[in-house]
């Protein structure tokens, strides 16, 4: 049994995406991710973030957005706390099929991505912040 | 991100370095639209060098494709990593947008 984590903070701004990035490429090489984990990963908690981002907020104050990572058993857990408007993404509507491309919604695209690379996804509200916890199965 | 802008036989061809997220999208974006306004038809677009792509990345191809088809024109994409395809085929991209694998299919195509 291996068990490792780590957790950051990020600003409510997309030019935080590359921390992002980086914060995850690190733990992902810490515990020996295939690259192709790491990427799965890295898409699917920027989609997460850029949603809170974009529509989290209504005032334009700094806000921070937490990420906790862990490696438990053959699991990588990531829990992602945010003080914004509710939002449950497990709920919220997601786009399955692009095509037809004429009548092609956009919206959920997103979420639609995320739930077919992770594994679990589960949400709660808890006093003033949404509570993200998402599962992806990294090992056999 | 870097975006190398060219041209050949009336095809405009850009090659994408680095990562295309919500971030960095609206720099295609305000590129391809440019290009658009400028007359160009069939675009070509160069994913060797790209990395990481995200939906945001996937909805600036979708619109330009919706654009170019209005215009009678066409967008290719070609020379994708793995990754980047994987996350095509699961929003279901690849079932409208033709991706093949070198720019001089894309070129032929045109």
């Amino acid at each position: 049994m291996s068990k490792a984590a780590t957790s950051f903070k990020l600003k409510n701004a997309l030019t935080e995406l590359d921390s992002l990035f980086q914060h995850i490429e690190q733990f992902g090489r810490s515990v020996e991710l295939p690259k192709k984990q790491i990427f799965q990963i890295n898409l699917a908690l920027d989609e997460l973030f850029t949603n809170i981002v974009s529509y989290g907020y209504t005032d334009s104050n700094s806000h921070w957005i937490v990420f906790r990572l862990s490696l438990v058993n053959d699991a990588v857990i990531i829990r992602i706390e945010d003080n914004g408007v509710p939002f449950d993404p497990v709920a919220a509507p997601t786009s399955g099929s692009a095509a037809p491309l004429e009548n092609c919604k956009i919206g959920g695209l997103g979420l639609h991505i995320v739930k077919k690379m992770m594994d679990e996804i589960a949400y709660e509200r808890r006093g003033d912040k949404n509570i993200i916890t998402i599962k992806k199965q990294v090992r056999p | 991100m870097e975006i190398i802008e060219s041209k050949q036989n009336e095809v405009n061809i850009f090659t994408l370095h680095g990562r295309l997220d919500s971030n960095t999208s609206p720099e295609l974006e305000k590129k391809l639209a440019g290009a658009m306004q400028s007359g160009a038809r069939n675009m070509v677009l160069d994913f060797e060098n790209l990395d990481y792509i995200s939906s945001a990345g996937l909805r600036i191809i979708l619109k330009t494709t919706k654009d170019l088809k209005r215009t009678e024109g066409a967008l290719i994409l070609c020379a994708m990593q793995d990754y980047v395809k994987e996350v095509f085929e699961i929003a279901g991209f690849d079932s409208f947008l033709p991706i093949v694998p070198t720019v001089d299919e894309a070129l032929s195509k045109l």
